[in-house]
């Protein structure tokens, strides 16, 4: 029933078949698959990113199968953000988080695409207080990535308030919230057994095999998650919580680390060392076999997982993670949130991004579930335990950054990462080239403005260079405008010079292009004074008897005067230096273009 | 891997007036078109004055200077001014370019061009256009390559200024000529102005039997 097959290395398994279809039958629809470590229903809301834009776009799934040719497609019928519409919108007032959800006939309330581009989930609740919806919580409402209670007629370019009987073929009530709520969480599903438990390690698996790729995976991460795991096992032995420990540990690996002895020590109180022994058995030789031992914590979170589930009780989880799905999907919102603004993940990226998040979920499951139980079970440690949920929760939701921080290290994609270690990488001449987008909020840098002078006084086009050469950093809050960014560049000296930037490259470019803490403007210089005004005060009257009438700051001279001859003198002079210019433009231009033909590469 | 989908966003958005990229960017080659390049300004030059120098010509819609941020202090300023129309925006250039034009001083005339896009510092992005950057590591067999490049823009640099520093000398030496000869022209002109007023001239032409300049 079940069969895997890999995309890229990104784990990918198909879950319920539904039927089948097309002229000749070969057609075979499906009602889940899992992708990346993540499971997908028919109607989730997705992201699905396009290359070049920086905002994932939202849909859902209406349709999944797989066609003659192999190929994994999905149906999606869209959300628009307000902006998209924004034409249409008129007087409405839009939230901050809503979105319209696609109807009417026309182009563009759905289409196909290729399964690959699911970038991840999307937390979206309906707001609609049509009586076909089951309402959503104020909890689910406020942790919601997005909410929609209206829905945009492509056909019409109209806002509707209704929801229609059926949109593009699909009942309603399919496409407003469920009635258990499943999909409105980015989690897995609640009765989850062992099997799929299991198909969370294949999943880690994915993982692996996907950070593999990456060449800069931090080392960092190796040496915490070492620790981290001798730790574990010691607690796990001793049976006492030593989260005091912990607190000496990394400050990245603290919070993960925090959360595992919690974890085994509820464990251990429910009585059932040997199931935990296994499940930690079964870690360690998860780690033995990793050659990259930076996805540990990804993999063993994902264990943790699965150990978890399987032995505490279910309707106990059931509940918890009712409660909790709807925050925590939120959280990886807060996180996702991020990278989209940064703009520079690919989608690569963007997957195993995401599993990190999924992981991070995870392990807060684990601990919300440790606090209920041992509630319960009037554990000893009880206030330290239930405390430490808190904690996590708030680190979590306070700062995802070194979170983040760590999984951009692993991916090696983020420029401050490779800036840190661009050379000690030296063995791996797999390089990531880096795809520039623009940032919506382009602040505005002045380094194309810098060769508007140098282009606009030569007159000479720039030359054609595609590469950026080396800058330093600034370490500077982006928030800052760019003018107190730029002073206080100034006076620390951390002002760059971008030299040989390619014309057709944009301040927002440069902005965008990952140096955002990078200043890239110079101060301008003040011009005192131009040559060839000349001032004689005294004979103004004498010379120029017939312009004393003249209020105008600005004239045409007359070919009979001196001043013309003058003139002329000038436009000589200029004339020659522009023929002297453009002869270095031109000498300059070849000697780069001969260098730029020994390149290797492009 | 191909990623395509919603094509149709653009589409729609077309029928209206929302800002795409597309229609950012066409916008903005429209603006390119009808502004003017004013190169060889006097740093006393505001906006304000070149409203009103080519006010003359056409509606001025807006102005807008280049910073100069290049090491050398007394090169010229220069400004965009966008015109009305494209057709305004050409007739000033073909004019300026036949005629000597002075705003704030003379003799000296400015200089006007076409705007080119790449003047702008907030152009926006051409649709289509992916950049890409990377690290180059010591290994990577370019490496070399790129170094040598960097080094030979620099190079290139220091020539420029080199170049333009020697030409900013060039004017000041025409500067300075043309100031002697106004200098002298002045004085040429004080001495006849004094020679007539003081009498001395009438008194030559008496002396040489001529007939007096003010008849």
């Amino acid at each position: 029933m079940v069969e895997a097959t890999k995309v890229e290395s990104i784990e990918f398994k198909w879950g319920k078949k539904r039927g089948i279809g097309g002229k000749k039958k070969d057609v075979q629809f499906y009602e889940s698959f899992c992708y990346d470590g993540v499971e997908y229903t028919l109607y989730d809301s997705v992201y699905m990113y396009k290359e070049g834009e920086t905002e994932p776009y939202i849909g859902k799934l209406i349709k999944i199968w797989e066609n003659a040719e192999k190929e994994k497609k999905v149906k999606v019928l869209w959300f628009f953000r307000p902006c998209e519409i924004f034409n249409y919108l008129g007087d409405e007032k839009t939230t901050e988080n809503e979105l319209f959800l696609a109807s009417g006939d026309g182009v563009g309330n759905a289409n196909v695409n290729d399964l690959e581009a699911i970038a991840g989930k999307c937390n979206v609740v309906c707001s609609s207080k049509d009586n076909r919806n089951p309402q959503p919580t104020d909890k689910e409402l406020q942790e919601a990535d997005f909410v929609f209670c209206r829905t945009f007629d492509v056909g019409n370019c109209r806002i509707l308030d209704k929801i229609d009987e059926k949109i593009v073929g699909i009942e309603a009530k399919f496409l407003l919230n469920r009635v258990d709520n499943q999909n409105t969480s980015g989690v897995p599903k609640l009765d989850m057994n062992k099997k799929e438990v299991s198909e969370n390690v294949v999943a880690t698996d994915g993982t692996r095999s996907l950070a593999r790729k990456e060449p800069s995976l931090g080392e960092k991460a190796t040496s915490s998650s070492d620790v981290k795991f001798d730790e574990v096992t010691k607690i796990n032995d001793r049976q006492v919580d030593n989260s005091g420990e912990m607190a000496s540990s990394s400050s990245k690996a603290k919070r993960i680390s925090d959360v595992k002895p919690s974890l085994v020590n509820q464990e251990s109180s429910l009585g059932e060392n040997s199931a935990c022994n296994s499940g930690l058995g079964e870690r360690t030789k998860d780690d033995k076999k990793e050659t990259m031992p930076s996805d540990n914590i990804t993999s063993r979170s994902k264990d943790d997982v699965g150990s978890s589930e399987s032995k505490v009780d279910k309707v106990l989880f059931n509940q918890v993670l009712i409660e909790e799905k709807v925050k925590v999907a939120k959280d990886s919102g807060d996180l996702d949130d991020r990278p989209s603004k940064k703009a520079k993940l690919d989608d690569l990226t963007k997957a195993s991004y995401d599993n990190k998040v999924k992981s991070v979920q995870k392990l807060r499951h684990d601990s919300k579930a440790v606090a209920q139980t041992t509630h319960a079970f009037e554990d000893k440690s009880k206030p330290k335990l239930t405390k430490d949920p808190h904690e996590i929760n708030n680190g979590l939701s306070k700062e995802p950054k070194p979170d983040e921080k760590l999984a951009r290290l692993a991916n090696g994609m983020f420029p401050e990462a490779s800036l840190r270690q661009p050379l000690k990488e030296g063995s791996k001449t797999n390089y990531q080239i880096q795809e520039v987008t623009r940032r919506p909020e382009a602040l505005k840098v002045l380094a194309s403005a810098c060769f508007v002078v140098l282009d606009a006084k030569l007159l000479v086009k720039m030359r054609f260079n595609t590469y950026i050469f080396v800058i330093d950093m600034l370490t500077g809050q982006k928030q800052v405008p760019w003018e107190e960014r730029m002073q206080t560049a100034l006076e620390q000296g951390t002002v760059v010079l971008l030299q040989n930037l390619d014309p057709s490259y944009t301040s927002a470019v440069v902005e965008a292009s990952g140096w955002q803490y990078c200043c890239c403007f110079l101060f301008p210089k003040k011009a005192v004074n131009l040559f060839g005004h000349l001032v004689i005060n005294k004979l103004r009257i004498h010379m120029q008897r017939e312009m004393k009438e003249a209020v105008s700051t600005s004239h045409c001279s007359q070919p009979n005067t001196l001043e013309y001859d003058m003139a002329m003198e000038w436009c000589l002079l200029q004339e020659r230096s522009d023929q002297a210019l453009r002869k270095l433009r031109q000498q300059q231009e070849q000697e780069l273009r001969k260098l730029r033909a020994t390149l290797k590469s492009k | 891997m191909a990623r395509k989908f919603r094509d149709w966003v653009e589409v729609l958005s077309n029928m209206g007036s929302t800002p795409t990229p597309e229609a950012d960017y066409a916008a903005f080659q429209k603006k390119v078109k009808r502004t003017i390049l004013i190169d060889n300004l006097s740093p006393q030059v505001t906006a304000s004055v070149l409203r009103t120098a080519f006010g003359q010509f056409g509606t001025v819609k807006n102005v807008q200077f280049i910073p100069n941020y290049t090491g050398l202090e007394n090169i010229p300023c220069c400004a965009l001014v966008e015109m009305e129309s494209p057709r305004q925006a050409e007739a000033i250039v073909s004019e300026i370019t036949q005629f000597p034009f002075m705003i704030s001083g003379t003799p000296r005339p400015v200089r006007a061009f076409a705007a080119e896009e790449e003047m702008f510092d907030d152009r926006p992005i051409k649709r289509g256009r992916r950049i890409q950057c990377r690290w180059l590591d010591p290994k990577d067999p370019d490496f070399e390559c790129t170094n040598k490049m960097k080094r030979l823009v620099r190079k290139h640099a220091a020539e420029e200024l080199f170049l333009l520093k020697h030409l900013l000398g060039e004017e000041e030496k025409l500067a300075k000529q043309q100031a002697e000869e106004l200098k002298a022209n002045y004085k040429k002109y004080d001495m006849i102005d004094n020679v007539i007023s003081d009498g001395t001239a009438q008194g030559l032409a008496r002396c040489y039997h001529m007939r007096n300049l003010d008849d």
